[in-house]
């Protein structure tokens, strides 16, 4: 029994063009379907949940559209990026890639990096980079995300760390492998000047799989990158790798590591994605090609299976500005005494957690956190069971948060409160990205994570790993060229729930 | 701001240690003033603050102990007169607040905030009006807070401890205006010390968007404002409620 959910467009898993695709429930799986004129028919799964597809593909988003265009819509989505005038969100999430250089060959790999003649983005491109952002899509800038290959290999991050901090920009994140870290506690100790962030690749505790999945072993590298990040004060955020039947198991137990350490803010959870110079290889051959495809749903149920019910998928919302796929977000409230996190939707109704999150990625202190906490408090307080342990629990665990935030014997200034809070609050992030046979359009319209450039082009970043990346000079000796381009989604007259 | 307003003034600050307390110490040893304080916890913060008295040429008395201890109170006030023979002004400043909902305020933390704010001004001002009294003569300036005077979003214990000084001042002043001892009540706005480094943006930013000057004040022109309320040249106010919080 088929039932088409919704159609779309996506690329052919071979030639990239643009193909007509049907997003279809078959029993409760979630598939797409579509052909390419030269390339034949193509399926892939996408969701083991009908149920949780349409419930969530269906949640409403919060829209702001960039300020300034810089493309007419010509071939179609998804190859008119710059943005176009049919993209739907500004850059919540910049993503500046600084350095073509990277120290690892990981055969997961899902973009293009050159090590010879390598590039590194001069400083003066990255200022273009802080003033387009600021003047193009809003002038509010709170996060950026420096990436690579590997960041920590530019000769001038430091420079550039600082140049974000004059920005104004509170959260400068930096993708790494951690090996430069690991070696050089004086470059950890330059991070914590800056107050930069660490987004560490962190996929298991498996010598084999690690070898599988990044060609090295390298967990005593990461364990001694995050001691060293702990003793520095530097925050990170663990990023694992979720690849079906390699390291899923595993799941729960980086969770609960990166819940445990100091450092860890955040731990974000990527589904494998087949695309780039290594990823698009892996699992290629065999009697179950890219069998280590997951779904964002399997995720969340195999959270739940490994941590034992400490998060359910109903503990995770979307973000509201991002496509309702893209992103599962689920905030948790410390227990210093050793007891376990409690989820916030379990003090405070999920539409409350979507609504805090506002219009950003991430939970910032502001009105609306504000009163959302303030009406969780007074609902456990005044409608809990006054018998009920855990109820009594999360009213302590609040209160502990409000004293570390606003101690009775001496001010903190906002900086400090704000770090305090931060250090009784995590956050689990789902993330999942698209390759070519999971593309549809739908999403990258809506998609709020791009690749930012100097002279203020923008493209998602789904479709410059997918299509723009390997076309670069800059990041591949033999960079591919375009196709006929044919097929893209011009416009987008029906879309979900706007 | 040098002056010879206090000129031989024996004053006490309580709360002496940071903040708005020192800068009163500050501008009362400017203004000629022998000046003691007290603080309840921070060494670092007193040191410092002595240190800064001691570098405008004064010798400051100091004191630990929290001012919601009758004995620490008393000891206090009996070493002062000891060594300076009176107490010509007492300034309440020493407050603690928290900032906690209804649903999470505790007993313990409504009493802990009531003695230390209210129950801690009244010993501090019986203790010295014995002084005083015997001088006839003498200023009790109490440190309020706007939140105890305008329609703000305030911590329940905090705003009805500092409310209930505000009553202490009325009644007190009318028992001891007799006397020749004025006591007024003070009441800042948010300052460039404090509460306001603690305030999330989007609260400072309501609360500047609703006051006439725009601006937080600074504990140096708040404390200047307290040096003539406690001065001679002040000599007609008893009961007054003088409100600085830049026209909110």
């Amino acid at each position: 029994m088929e039932r088409l959910l919704h159609t779309t467009t996506s690329l052919c898993k071979t030639c990239k063009e643009a193909v007509a695709a049907s997003v279809i429930a078959i029993g409760t799986d979630v598939w797409m379907k579509k052909s390419c004129d030269r390339h034949g028919a193509q399926d892939v799964r996408i969701s083991t949940s009908v149920d949780w597809y349409e419930r969530t593909r269906a949640t409403k988003q919060s829209f702001s559209a960039p300020k300034v265009v810089k493309k007419e819509v010509e071939l179609g989505c998804p190859f008119d990026c710059g943005p176009c005038t049919s993209h739907t969100q500004k850059v919540r999430l910049p993503v500046v890639t600084i350095t073509s250089a990277c120290n690892l060959d990981c055969p997961i790999c899902y973009v293009h990096n050159k090590n010879d003649n390598a590039y590194h983005m001069p400083l003066a491109d990255f200022a273009l980079v802080l003033e387009h952002l600021k003047t193009d899509h809003g002038g509010e800038l709170d996060i950026i995300n420096l990436t690579g290959g590997e960041p920590t290999l530019h000769p001038q991050l430091f420079e550039m760390l600082a140049m974000a901090n004059a920005a104004g920009i509170h959260r400068i994140t930096v993708c790494s492998n951690g090996i430069k870290l690991a070696k050089d506690e004086a470059f950890v100790a330059r991070l914590a000047q800056f107050g930069a962030r660490i987004a560490l690749s962190f996929d298991t505790f498996d010598p084999h799989t690690d070898k599988l999945m990044q060609g090295a072993h390298l967990l005593d590298i990461k364990l001694e990158t995050l001691r060293l990040l702990d003793k520095h004060g530097v925050d990170c955020t663990l990023i694992p790798v979720m690849t079906r039947g390699i390291n899923e198991h595993e799941v729960g137990k980086i969770l609960e590591f990166g819940l445990a350490r100091s450092s860890v803010r955040h731990i974000e959870v990527h589904t494998m994605t087949f695309t780039g110079q290594s990823g698009t290889s892996f699992q290629a051959d065999g009697p179950s090609p890219r069998s280590g495809r997951i779904s964002m749903y399997e995720v969340l149920e195999e959270i739940e299976r490994r941590t034992d019910g400490l998060l359910v998928p109903s503990d995770f919302v979307s973000s509201p500005c991002a496509h309702p796929l893209c992103y599962q977000i689920a905030y948790l409230l410390l227990d210093p005494d050793g007891g376990a996190p409690i989820p916030f939707t379990r003090f405070m109704p999920a539409a409350e957690l979507y609504a805090a999150l506002s219009d950003r990625l991430y939970l910032e202190p502001g009105p609306r956190l504000e009163a959302s906490l303030s009406a969780a408090i007074d609902r456990l307080w005044a409608e809990g069971d006054e018998d009920d342990p855990e109820t009594q629990r999360t009213l302590r665990l609040l209160r502990r948060m409000l004293d570390l935030m606003f101690p009775s014997d001496r001010p903190l200034t906002r900086e400090q409160a704000l770090r305090a809070g931060e250090k009784v609050i995590k956050a689990v992030y789902v993330h999942s990205h698209m390759d070519e046979e999971t593309f549809d359009t739908e999403r990258a319209v809506d998609c709020c994570d791009s690749n930012c450039y100097a002279d203020g082009t923008t493209i998602p970043v789904c479709n410059y790993n997918v299509l723009y990346r390997e076309k670069e000079a800059t990041f591949n000796a033999t960079p591919a060229h375009w196709g006929e381009r044919r097929g893209g989604q011009r416009s987008f007259i029906l879309p979900v729930l706007r | 701001m040098i002056s010879t307003r206090l000129a031989g003034k024996r004053c006490l600050v309580t709360g002496g240690s940071r903040g708005l307390g020192r800068a009163m110490c500050e501008a009362f040893v400017d203004a000629g003033a022998k000046i003691a304080f007290t603080y309840s916890t921070d060494d670092v913060d007193a040191e410092a603050s002595r240190a800064a008295l001691i570098a405008k040429g004064a010798e400051p008395l100091v004191f630990k102990g929290s001012v919601a201890d009758s004995a620490h109170v008393t000891a206090t006030i009996k070493a002062i007169v000891a060594a300076w023979g009176g107490i010509d002004v007492l300034v309440n400043n020493a407050g603690v607040t928290q900032i906690l909902p209804i649903a999470l305020l505790e007993e313990a933390d409504w009493d802990q905030v009531m003695d230390v704010n209210a129950k801690g001004a009244y010993l501090m001002s019986r203790a010295v009006l014995k002084s005083m009294i015997r001088a006839k003569s003498g200023h009790i300036l109490n440190i309020g807070t706007f939140a105890s005077e305008r329609v703000i979003e305030a911590p329940v214990h905090y705003a009805a401890a500092k409310a209930a000084l505000r009553g202490m001042t009325d009644a007190l002043a009318r028992e001891v205006g007799r006397y020749n001892i004025q006591v007024n009540l003070l009441a800042p706005g948010l300052l460039d010390c404090g509460l306001a480094q603690m305030l999330p943006k989007h609260r400072l930013d309501e609360y500047l968007s609703q006051t006439a000057l725009g601006r937080l004040g600074t504990a140096a022109e708040v404390a200047q404002l307290a040096t003539f309320l406690v001065s001679a040249e002040n000599s007609f106010m008893a009961a007054g409620k003088i409100i600085a919080d830049g026209g909110l």
